[in-house]
């Protein structure tokens, strides 16, 4: 099969770069050192259950705990996780047992599957960082799961405040929401972009992008992604491609392994995966009846969901919502082993969109792999059967 | 009374003969598929070395995967308490012996009085074991004496990243046929990072302690010892007959018996 | 769609019968053993015949509580127990293992969850009037229900048990229960009994009062419970919560228990080694682990995440609450909960109380919430000097393990303990 080689040369985005260097350096990066020398805290937060917008409005600077990005030899994290646990909690631990993230001041999650709720306890018992949250996470969207979420919210404000001894104000609160929310708004316009015929942005791009939107303060985050937007526009690059694709399924932080569907001239234009969509999807909405914090809680409750809630629905027709809105033509679902959220949700979600017409590659994968030759097979025969359905 | 402790392993039978705390005398031999006949023979061998007959009163230990297979022993123990016991007498300062043996590689930490604290095992994976470093050898055509030393000569060696020794196979085949060819020695260096690994992650699953004793065979190449120190990060304690450890571990055992039945 | 005459239930009637007919001819049967086999005969009975008898059948998950399936006069079908008994009996574990494959469903889903979805598409399971499921312990049980809902093609709810037991998490549970009653009532046009509820709840207190006596006796050497013997507790537990027969059952054996103490019988001929059992060990090995705790002596004497209930107590004024509350108190509840110092306490308590000489974890290679304790419950019993041994293992799969590979890990075991 040949890959359509017409493509003009496309210019060479510096901002892109700057981003780069923040995704190859971290957790260390030259941001959280400078942060830290300047006497400020700050805290790692797993999963996108963890309200950021209250450690940032008590000056804490909140960044996302991930594992190692390419696939690393995790024999600590095998040793006291075990080998059943999934490769991104064990790598995860596997980085904080060795003192990647030994500048921490705090640890922050959600009860939202087995692998982090294990990951916690670990860390915890072996590793220590002075401050220490979990919130329970209802697997519900009800007005009782809301009431009760927004109770987790507040006795985490109030333990934050303990630890810090002074109070978040509602002023600060409001800055923060402002603040994450234009981080969200500018990811949604980096991603509208990729609803285009030709889009100016590979995935794997798009993916440096989201990775440092959790890797670095918003208020610099912010400065950068409008500069890229600018320069994006001023460059007039295009992709084009076999096939429009959706990547969906576990955590995924390596931009490798897009880009290994991409060099096969795939056209990675939307995904579902709590690094990327999940991470900015919906906005906090702001009205008068409600408290900056239950603003937060029913943000963070109602954010496009991870394969934990229930019902699966929801998660699948916002999946479907993407496909129509981004002109999906196939799906790829990479689920780590042992992600077993994940691996329950396949079966039903490959009925539902093959009742659509929508082919998925279900891929078996470990964190941080960069594509296989196994995988790259296998997606070569997906995007072949795409073209061939086409005809 | 004198007492015997013998390992029968999957490759090599090792006898050792034991009285009043030190070693009289002891036989390494093939195992073959007559287990009793050579255990036979061995301890045959190695009493008349000691100046002794089967006919005589001794205490039998028997140990290794073949332990059960043979008639004569008093008492069958595991290898794991006979390492330990072993390498206790030999090294008194080893809180952990690992153990590299044909088809197995066992990890066993100890106490301050020889006794077994934790002990973890591979046993269903070829990598890391001694037959698969002569499979190696084979494959690359030098032998293991001469691997050893090629190793030692290598800048940094070659990345294995197979886990599983059939893959590794393959992957090594690769380098050999690869035009220009990856040196030699680049190849044999990373097949004991390989192996080394294996061994390191067995070993983190029940945590490393000071000091570190290594036992069976492979433990007298001095390529795998010197790979071994480098990811351990210390000097590790290799006895002078390191093939001898658990048959010594047994005859120890066997007169721990004797004494115990003559209370 | 697979009629309850039509699917394998039956075979679980015809081996207990069998066992029960074997077990008049052995000279020092318990009683209490003959009285759990007739309530599990019992049990699969009803529900074979549930539809000629016009009942309806709720099937549930694990750790799930039938307390409020029994108040309002349903037939509860456990999903796990019920495949597993059912293939286990009739040898076709790797059948619906395969079947539940074709599904879709991913190796790494644990074989008992991978295997009920494959039951219930085999038509090994008759398909229930109502599927149940919470996340009472792990994802697995959070995530097995909305399958199986259209296997079956039957409505089904899903209990969101929080993680914590704060009040108010316990508030939210008790909401839930609720909610769930009330869409019980709609699907079944049956009402909540709430005066029989009360009674179950009263009973459960009771049959946990007398789990923790009879754990009491346990702390004799030698203890007079036999090694596997906490699994029948367990399966009481699981399948009826709060009836009158657990009470029965379990009163005679706190008395015949009470009766080895008091004539200084142990339950194996020489009590060697006292073993702490942490998770449980594979089903087709069972009859193996018997055999070889009489050989070496050797005993499970406490499983603190299958028969040691936090505390507690149940009340019958307040029943929908009090259930709740169980959840939390439960067992194994405890070991999926957050393993803070409290729990871990509390395995450091259970093994000095019940002098244990050691531990086995049954690594079973599906259950990653449970392994991933290993290194904590190891680094924790090891503190206080009590060697614990890892057995990988799948609790169904006959695959992971075979017996050889077992008997050799513990021979090497019980020689170190030995040693000591």
């Amino acid at each position: 099969m040949m890959v359509d080689t017409t493509q003009k040369s496309n210019v060479k985005l510096h901002v892109l770069e700057r981003f780069r260097e923040v995704n190859s350096t971290f957790p260390k990066t030259s941001h959280l050192l400078d942060y830290k020398r300047s006497g400020n805290k700050v805290f790692g937060w797993l999963c996108t259950y963890s309200p950021e917008e209250i450690m940032h409005a008590a000056g804490i600077l909140p960044i996302r705990i991930i594992g190692y990005s390419q696939e690393a030899e995790l024999d600590d994290g095998n040793a006291y996780l075990y080998v059943n646990s999934c490769s991104f909690s064990r790598s995860c631990l596997q980085l904080g047992l060795g003192g990647g993230y030994d500048f921490l001041d705090g640890v922050v999650g959600g009860s939202t599957c087995d692998g982090a709720r294990r990951l916690f306890d670990l860390w915890r018992n072996y590793i220590g960082t002075p401050f220490y949250h979990v919130l329970t996470v209802p697997r519900k969207y009800t007005e009782k799961a809301h009431a009760l979420y927004y109770h987790e919210v507040a006795q985490f404000k109030q333990h934050l405040e303990e630890f810090l001894g002074s109070k978040i104000a509602d002023e600060a609160l409001y800055e923060s929401i402002k603040l994450y929310n234009e981080s969200r708004k500018l990811l949604r316009q980096l991603y509208d972009l990729r609803k285009l015929d030709d889009p100016p942005i590979t995935g794997a791009e798009t993916m440096e992008v989201s990775n440092a939107s959790f890797r670095m303060p918003k208020e610099i985050f912010n400065r950068w992604l409008k500069d890229l937007l600018e320069e994006i526009s001023a460059s007039g690059n295009t992709h084009t491609g076999r096939s429009r694709l959706m990547l969906i399924g576990s955590v995924l932080t390596n931009p490798e392994f897009i880009k290994s569907i991409e060099d096969q001239g795939g056209l990675v234009v939307a995904d579902e995966l709590c690094t990327g969509t999940r991470y900015w999807g919906d906005p906090v909405v702001l009205d008068e009846t409600k408290s900056p914090l239950e603003a937060i809680s029913r943000r963070y409750l109602n954010n496009f969901p991870c394969a934990r809630m229930f019902p699966s629905d929801e998660r699948f027709n916002r999946i479907i919502d993407f496909i129509q809105d981004f002109r999906v033509e196939g799906v790829i679902s990479q689920i780590i082993r042992y992600c077993v959220p994940y691996c329950h949700d396949l079966p039903l979600l490959t009925k539902r969109l093959k009742a659509l017409g929508i082919p998925i590659l279900a891929l078996d994968v470990e964190y941080g792999t960069s594509g296989s030759g196994q995988i790259q097979t296998r997606v070569q025969a997906f995007l072949e059967m795409l073209e061939a359905k086409r005809k | 009374m004198k007492t015997l402790g013998i390992d029968i392993g999957s490759l090599t039978t090792k006898v050792v003969i034991f009285e009043n705390g030190s070693i009289l005398s002891s036989v390494i031999t093939a195992s073959g598929d007559e287990p009793e006949a050579v255990a036979k023979e061995a301890v045959r061998s190695a009493l008349r070395r000691a100046g002794s007959s089967f006919n005589d009163d001794i205490y039998i230990v028997s140990t290794g995967v073949g332990r059960k297979s043979i008639s004569f022993s008093q008492q069958q123990k595991a290898i794991t308490t006979c390492l330990a016991r072993g390498v206790y007498y030999l090294c008194p300062s080893a809180r952990m012996v690992i153990d590299i043996g044909a088809e197995s590689t066992t990890v066993v930490k100890l106490n301050d009085r020889g006794r077994v604290r934790d002990w973890a095992n591979h046993d269903k994976c070829a990598a890391g074991t001694g037959i698969f470093l002569q499979q190696m050898a084979k494959l690359m055509q030098v032998p293991v004496e001469e691997m050893s030393k090629l190793s030692l000569q290598a800048k940094s060696g070659v990345e294995i990243t197979s886990t599983c020794a059939v893959f590794t196979e393959s992957e090594v085949i690769s380098h050999i046929h690869r035009e220009p060819p990856t040196p030699k020695q680049e190849i044999v260096a990373g097949i004991y990072l390989s192996v080394i690994s294996r061994i390191m992650a067995l070993c983190k699953r029940i945590g490393i302690e000071k000091d570190v004793a290594l036992s069976g065979g492979v433990a007298l190449n001095s390529g795998v010892v010197n790979t071994l120190e480098k990811e351990i990060g210390f000097g590790v304690l290799v006895p002078d007959t390191p093939q001898l450890v658990a048959a010594l571990g047994g005859a120890i055992l066997a007169e721990e018996n004797v004494e115990k039945g003559s209370n | 769609m697979t009629s309850f005459q039509n699917s394998k239930i039956d075979t679980i009637v015809r081996v207990c019968r069998l066992i029960m007919r074997m077990n008049r001819t052995r000279p020092n049967a318990r009683p209490s053993e003959a009285m759990y086999y007739q309530m599990l005969t019992n049990y699969f009975t009803r529900l074979l015949n549930a539809r000629e008898n016009g009942d309806f059948v709720a099937a549930h998950t694990v750790f799930f509580p039938a307390e409020l399936i029994y108040a309002m006069d349903m037939v509860p079908m456990h999903t796990e127990t019920t495949t597993w008994m059912t293939a286990l009996f009739t040898g076709e574990c790797s059948d619906i293992l395969e079947a539940g494959a074709q599904l879709g469903l991913a190796t790494e889903i644990c074989t008992p969850h991978r295997g009920l979805a494959g039951a219930f598409a085999l038509g090994s399971l008759p398909h229930p009037d109502v599927i149940l499921w919470s996340s009472m312990v792990c994802d697995n049980t959070a995530k097995s229900g909305e399958l199986i809902m259209e296997l079956c093609h039957c409505p089904g709810f899903f209990i969101d048990r929080p993680f914590n037991d704060s009040e108010y998490e316990i508030q939210y549970l008790v909401g839930e229960l609720g909610d769930m009653v009330r869409f019980l009532e709609e699907k079944s046009g049956r009402k909540m009994n709430w005066d029989k509820l009360a009674e179950i709840v009263a009973r459960m207190d009771r049959q946990i009062e007398l789990i923790r006596n009879i754990n009491e006796l346990r702390k004799t050497v030698p203890t007079p419970f036999h090694s596997q013997g906490f699994l029948e507790l367990l399966t009481i537990d699981y399948l009826f919560p709060g009836q009158p027969e657990s009470i029965e059952y379990l009163e005679t054996l706190y008395q015949e228990l009470t009766a080895m103490v008091q004539e200084g019988k142990g339950a194996v001929p020489h009590e060697h080694f006292r073993l702490m059992s942490l998770f449980i060990p594979p089903m087709y090995l069972i009859g193996f682990f018997e055999r070889i705790s009489q050989e070496y002596g050797a005993v499970s004497v406490i499983e603190p995440f299958f028969t040691y209930w936090g505390e507690g107590r149940l009340d019958r004024a307040n029943p929908l609450e009090s259930v709740a509350r169980k959840s939390y108190m439960l067992p194994e509840a405890r070991m999926y909960g957050p393993m803070d110092e409290r729990t871990l306490n509390s395995i450091v308590d259970c093994a000095q109380q019940y002098k244990v000489d050691g531990a086995i974890y049954y690594a079973d290679v599906g259950c990653r919430h449970a392994c991933a304790t290993i290194k904590l419950f190891k680094d924790t019993l090891n503190d206080i000097d009590v060697p614990v041994l890892t057995l990988d293992c799948d609790v169904v799969d006959q695959s992971v393990t075979s017996e050889e590979e077992v008997r050799e890990k513990l021979e090497q075991f019980f020689e170190l303990l030995e040693d000591r």
